[in-house]
């Protein structure tokens, strides 16, 4: 490559008369080789994009895994309690949470929020952090019925003040698990895919 | 397709049977035609091996984005052309690129107080019933989060179990139909204009207190709400008038005449060993097809004891085309078929309690000639009268419908009942004495409707569940006559055709919106359960009808005492109902539970047999003065059949878009109806298919498209109902010509068959969508029927094992391994299957245009092949779908492994691994696989969206699908059974072909429990057999033989053996 960097950081050939040409056939040669390193590496060297893994957005209202699994040793199905008979675990009615908070913490200021949407007969749109694509059929019911327990996928929520996503969810990532004798999964692509 | 293949298709366009030398198109003449020459074929296209056929055949895909010079102008217009196409392919790219950086956010809103019984991702299922005006079925409906999106038959109710109709699996899409009205609107000069429905209650209550009320209704199978009409008609001294477009009036003033009262009886198919049909499609259309078809098919599993279908065909219905033996005959003969197989009996052969008598004798004289007069042989005619003898107390005669409504369709009635007298089936296959209670309309009472509105004596026009601007001809004057009704109401969902010519429409919720009730036949109920709340602001008409009564003060207790329409129908089962099972029960040693717990229970098992039908009903005596009437005719001409299509009956439905698209049962055409002739007919007159044709009646001429359907009468030309309406939504707009219109008015009657019609040839050229000519198999031998006979010899008959081989010692199924056999003795081609497989997996429709392309979706279709002459065609029904090879052809050459074997036998296809390259579809020997020319569901209107089956994905554009065995369904049995710490079990999965079949056709199971019903026909039924066997690609499908108890040693030379190409013969 006949290039080099002058002063002001652009690039420029070395022969002047050529100069147009193989500035253009460098920069396909670059493009062409991102390209096919890009098609030929498949998922492994996809660098995660794409995955949310990490993902905690902000929440309407601040709740705390932390406070009520780790600190008070609440079950992770006394809210969502549908995750064993259905294939979504579901986020918990606001009913639910104010079997407590009728009582507990009811001066605080987003407990008080709560109260009044509960009140209202209005809900909180909180923000979905764990999203598969819709091609994708996941079951909760499935999973705790073979004894894979909730922290496999969603990690140590107890630890977790604002709730994130442990796992990538990538289609590794499960065949990673269906494919260990232990839980003897089927590999089917329409086990997920239909 | 690869070359290799090609090599396979050359050798099989020209099998044995079919030789195309002997088949120029010059040797069609009728004479010239041979039986021998002929296998199966699936139009006339194929049969006379057109060369576009052919050309067509050679191909996997009839056209592609890459064939640009196919595209017309308005292709281009249409935002379709491959550049525009490109253009779009390069935005998304550009859109998924900038898009997989961070996902955009969603949100999770839950409930605010938790719902006791929905739990998210799980279906409930809710009974209910379903009425289009002459079939009514009782129904479970599964809803998801509170919206219903799958109509099923309720399998405990006793007449359809869990068997439905494809109008009841349709009729879910008009509760999502965009066009529904949203609110009440008063119609003025021919605009719509909302309104208020309290502005609209108390102008309506100031006209109706100035008499001169009419509630005009479609039939009410409905206790609570012909109660309520009754007690709202008494309180406005108002007058009640029922009305349907399919009436069943001929069949009632038959029944009156002959034996004195007047109800449409009850049928028992499952009882008779031979029915012989005068036009009646109980198959299709007639009655309620469903319970029929399902009793038929009963009839017919075990085929050493099977019944014996005859039927005599103006039209070429459904039951025609299932029928053993089949037989042409004009509308102007119907009589004469049932009076002359009286004549066999009861004069030739003197047997019957009626030969003594002299009366009947005079009577039968005139149709000594009948099969000379139908050009059948008289050997024919009298061995079916002979068995009819036999079978005495086990036949039955069927007439009736819109085929029979000619100007002796009273007369024809009372000639079946005299058959059915003389052969001792009233009171053992004929129920008399409770039968379908509700239809009760009438087309002679709207007519005399009519008379009054234009004498100016009626002041208000309720009107509810019918449109008769749009189902009565232009000759019965319903147009003019609305000119002096100072108001009409329509409860149309929509503004309709008699919508524009109201003044009110108020719109009545949906049927899955409202509480009701239904009495299907005699003490058998059924409430109707709402399973979502009113989507738009609408009211039921019941509560229409009670609110304009407590406005006005009128009315009975019922109505003053009922805050809702709920109330009401609750008040007529106490009242009604549960007294008469209190009763039952206070016989008994059992007490009664309390009504709130009777209730209950009528919701959770979704009907209530008082057990009517159970009881023998006794034989009537036929009067013999109603043969009187009874005369022998004779016609000359063309005679016109007006029918209703399995699809979309009078045309209500006509507005759902998968209705439309499913092909005809017998002509394969869909989004149009069509003059159908006789080839014969066609070539005298010089009528040409694919060009319109002038349809002169009555001094007016229509142009309609021809089409040349094989195995009709010379002299008929029939034309189906429910098409060409003009206010029914985007959908049906303009689709097809009303033929309604042709119908005449006689003497107060409607007559709509046999009437004397010319046809004349155009030069416009017109195309219709018809789908027999897709996916052919190229004159492989696919169906495998044997006849009677020889089945009594071998069961096994016609249907031969190949000696296969393989190279690879194949898949090892540890675990469940799926399997499904069609048994094509069952299959009447009813295409039930069709749309509950649509309505299952989010199936989208493509429109006329596609599938003249040959681009329709349906993931399974229903082939109806011919066999015989074109003039004498017999017709076989076969369901294909994905055969989920062993040896699948289609994994072998997928690129991409988007399509790849399952360890439990499927064909899995990975939607989001498909890059579209359609070399599985090539590949596949059944044409199974449909491709996603453009994002077919991207644009769908909301909320027909809501529809969708959340466990099924929505495929975009260019991607491969197929059946998939309902694998989803599979998948939450297995949960299920998981969660209850279980194996599974045979009949945990239903697929919804095999759920929604009336015949029990489709089965579905486990072939590795060799107590499964699939697994044991697999190893041991010598009629099962699969697809092109002799490929050994291993299909996990296996269909039974049909059996044609026709009488004759052998089929028609020629169609032999399953399939017949290649490798070594076991």
């Amino acid at each position: 490559m006949h290039l080099r960097q002058n002063s002001t950081g652009r690039w420029r050939s070395l022969q002047g008369r050529s100069d147009v040409v193989s500035r253009v056939r460098a920069w396909m040669m670059i493009v062409g080789i991102c390209t096919t390193t890009l098609f030929l590496s498949g998922c492994k060297w996809q660098f995660g994009w794409g995955y949310n893994q990490g993902y905690a957005p902000e929440q309407p209202l601040p709740f705390n895994h932390e406070l009520h699994v780790g600190l008070h040793k609440i079950q992770c199905l006394y809210c969502h309690n549908q995750a064993e008979r259905s294939p979504n675990a579901s986020i918990p009615a606001l009913s639910t949470c104010m079997n407590c908070h009728l009582l507990v913490k009811a001066e605080s200021p987003f407990i008080q929020k709560l109260r009044e949407a509960s009140d209202k007969g209005e809900s909180i749109p909180w923000v979905k952090v764990h999203m598969l694509p819709d091609h994708v059929k996941f079951s909760h019911s499935a999973h705790l019925a073979k004894g894979v327990n909730c922290e496999v996928c969603h990690g140590q929520v107890e630890k977790m003040i604002v709730l994130k996503q442990d796992s990538d969810l990538s289609m590794g990532w499960c065949i990673n698990c269906h494919r260990e004798p232990k839980y003897n999964a089927p590999l089917n692509c329409s086990t997920c895919h239909h | 397709m690869s070359e290799i293949n090609k090599d396979i298709v050359q050798k099989q366009t020209q099998p044995e049977a079919l030789q195309p030398e002997a088949l120029q198109p010059e040797a069609l003449q009728p004479e010239a035609l041979q039986p021998a020459q002929f296998g199966y074929w699936k139009s006339l296209a194929q049969w006379n091996q057109d060369s576009e056929f052919q050309k067509a055949a050679a191909q996997e895909f009839q056209s592609s984005p890459l064939r640009e010079e196919e595209l017309t102008e308005e292709d281009r217009d249409g935002g379709w052309a491959r550049r525009e196409f490109l253009k779009l392919m390069g935005a998304s790219l550009a859109m998924a690129s900038t898009a997989c950086i961070r996902r955009p956010v969603q949100k999770i809103v839950p409930y605010n107080k938790a719902v006791e019984e929905i739990t998210f991702g799980l279906p409930n299922y809710y009974t209910s019933s379903y009425f289009d005006g002459a079939e009514s079925l009782g129904l479970l409906v599964k809803t998801r989060e509170g919206r219903p999106i799958k109509i099923d038959g309720n399998p405990k109710h006793p007449l359809n179990g869990g068997a439905s109709s494809t109008r009841a699996q349709g009729s879910i899409l008009s509760l999502y139909d965009p066009e529904r009205l949203h609110g009440p609107r008063k119609i003025s000069s021919g605009t719509a204009v909302e309104t208020t429905w309290a502005e609209a209650d108390a102008s309506i209550v100031a006209q109706l207190q100035k008499g001169g009320v009419v509630v005009l209704t479609g039939a009410l199978n409905s206790p609570a709400t012909t109660a309520l009409v009754k007690e709202f008609t008494q309180g406005f001294k108002a007058k009640h008038v029922q009305y349907e477009a399919l009436s069943s009036e001929e069949i009632r003033e038959g029944q009156k005449a002959s034996y004195g009262d007047e109800a449409v009886p009850f049928y028992h198919f499952e009882k008779a060993k031979i029915i012989v049909s005068v036009d009646a499609d109980f198959l299709g259309t007639w009655l309620a097809p469903t319970a029929f078809t399902r009793q038929f098919a009963a009839g017919r599993k075990d085929p050493a004891t099977m019944n014996k279908l005859v039927s005599f065909d103006s039209n070429y219905s459904l039951t025609g085309a299932n029928a053993d033996i089949r037989v042409k005959i004009k509308p102007s003969q119907q009589v004469d078929v049932v009076m002359g197989l009286a004549h066999e009996i009861v004069v030739k052969k003197g047997a019957s309690k009626f030969a003594a008598q002299s009366s009947v004798k005079s009577a039968l004289a005139a149709f000594a000639e009948t099969p000379t007069k139908l050009g059948i042989s008289h050997e024919l005619f009298s061995r079916l009268a002979e068995d009819l003898w036999k079978h005495k107390g086990q036949s039955l005669i069927v007439a009736g419908g819109l085929v029979t409504q000619t100007e002796a369709a009273k007369d024809l009635q009372v000639a079946v009942n005299f058959l059915n007298s003389v052969l001792e089936n009233d009171g053992a296959t004929v129920d008399g004495r409770s039968g379908f209670s509700g239809l009760k309309a009438s087309t002679k009472a709207i007519f005399e409707l009519i008379e009054e509105m234009k004498k100016g004596s009626v002041k208000t026009l309720v009107i509810h569940g019918v449109n008769p601007n749009y189902t009565l001809p232009s000759a019965a004057g319903f147009r003019e006559a609305v000119k002096n009704v100072g108001m009409i109401i329509s409860s149309s969902d929509r503004v309709d055709e008699t919508g524009t010519v109201s003044s009110y429409v108020l719109p009545d919720n949906h049927p899955m919106e409202s509480w009701g009730d239904a009495e299907i036949i005699d003490g058998v109920y059924t409430i109707q359960q709402p399973t979502i709340r009113p989507m738009y602001d609408t009211r039921s008409f019941q509560l229409s009808l009670m609110t304009w009564a407590k406005i006005a003060k009128v009315g009975g207790k019922r109505i003053s005492s009922s805050d809702s329409y709920y109330d009401y129908v609750q008040a007529i089962w106490k009242d009604e109902i549960y007294s008469q099972v209190a009763k039952a029960a206070a016989k008994g040693t059992n007490k009664a539970a309390g009504f709130e717990s009777f209730w209950d229970q009528a919701l959770q098992t979704g009907v209530v047999d008082l057990g009517k039908q159970t009881k023998s009903s006794p034989a009537r005596t036929f009067k013999l003065d109603a043969l009187n009437s009874v005369k022998a005719k004779s016609a000359s001409g063309l005679e016109l059949v007006l029918y209703p299509t399995v699809n979309l009956g009078d045309g209500r439905f006509a507005n759902i878009s998968w209705l439309q698209e499913l092909p005809d049962p017998v002509s394969k055409i869909c989004w149009d109806n069509f003059a159908a002739v006789s080839l014969a007919t066609a070539e005298k007159l010089q009528l040409k298919e694919k060009t319109l044709v002038e349809l002169v009646i009555g001094g007016r001429s229509v142009k309609i498209p021809l089409y040349i359907q094989p195995g009709l009468h010379n002299d008929v030309v029939t034309v189906a109902i429910g098409y060409g309406r003009t206010a029914a939504g985007k959908i049906a707009n303009n689709v097809g010509v009303n033929a309604f219109d042709f119908a005449k008015i006689e003497k107060g009657a409607l007559i709509a068959s046999g009437l004397i019609v010319e046809l004349k040839p155009t030069q416009e050229a017109y195309k219709l969508a018809c789908v027999a000519g897709n996916a052919t198999m190229e004159g492989r031998k696919i169906v495998a029927e044997a006849t009677l006979t020889e089945y009594l010899k071998e069961k096994g008959a016609n249907n031969h094992r190949h000696k296969t081989f393989s190279i690879w010692s194949g898949h090892q199924y540890n675990g469940n391994k799926w399997g499904m056999a069609v048994d094509l003795n069952s299959c009447t081609g009813c295409s039930a299957c069709m749309i509950a497989c649509q309505a299952e997996n989010n199936i989208p429709v493509v429109g006329k245009k596609y599938v003249l392309q040959g681009r329709e979706m349906h993931w399974m279709r229903v082939d109806r092949y011919y066999v015989g002459n074109p003039e004498n065609a017999e017709a076989v029904f076969q369901p294909v779908m994905c055969q989920q090879c062993d040896n699948a052809p289609c994994e072998t050459v997928c690129p991409v492994l988007a399509t790849v074997h399952s360890s439990e036998g499927l064909n899995d296809m990975t939607y989001n691994r498909c890059v579209g390259t359609r070399y599985c579809s090539n590949n596949c020997p059944y044409k199974v696989r449909r491709f996603n020319w453009f994002n077919f569901t991207g644009p769908v209107e909301k909320p027909l969206n809501l529809q969708y089956n959340p466990d099924v994905t929505v495929r975009p554009r260019g991607v491969m699908e197929k059946c998939t065995f309902c694998v989803h369904r599979i998948k939450a049995a297995r949960n299920q059974s998981r969660l209850e710490n279980r194996e599974l079990k045979e009949g945990d999965i239903q697929t919804a072909c095999e759920q929604v079949c009336p015949a029990k056709a489709i089965i579905f199971g486990d072939l590795n429990d060799p107590e499964s019903r699939v697994a044991k026909i697999f190893k041991e039924e010598p009629r099962a057999y699969g697809l092109l066997e002799e490929f050994n690609a291993a299909p996990a499908v296996r269909y039974l033989t049909k059996i044609r108890n026709n009488d004759q040693e052998k089929r028609f030379p020629g169609t032999e053996g399953a399939s017949h190409n290649k490798g070594g013969h076991a």
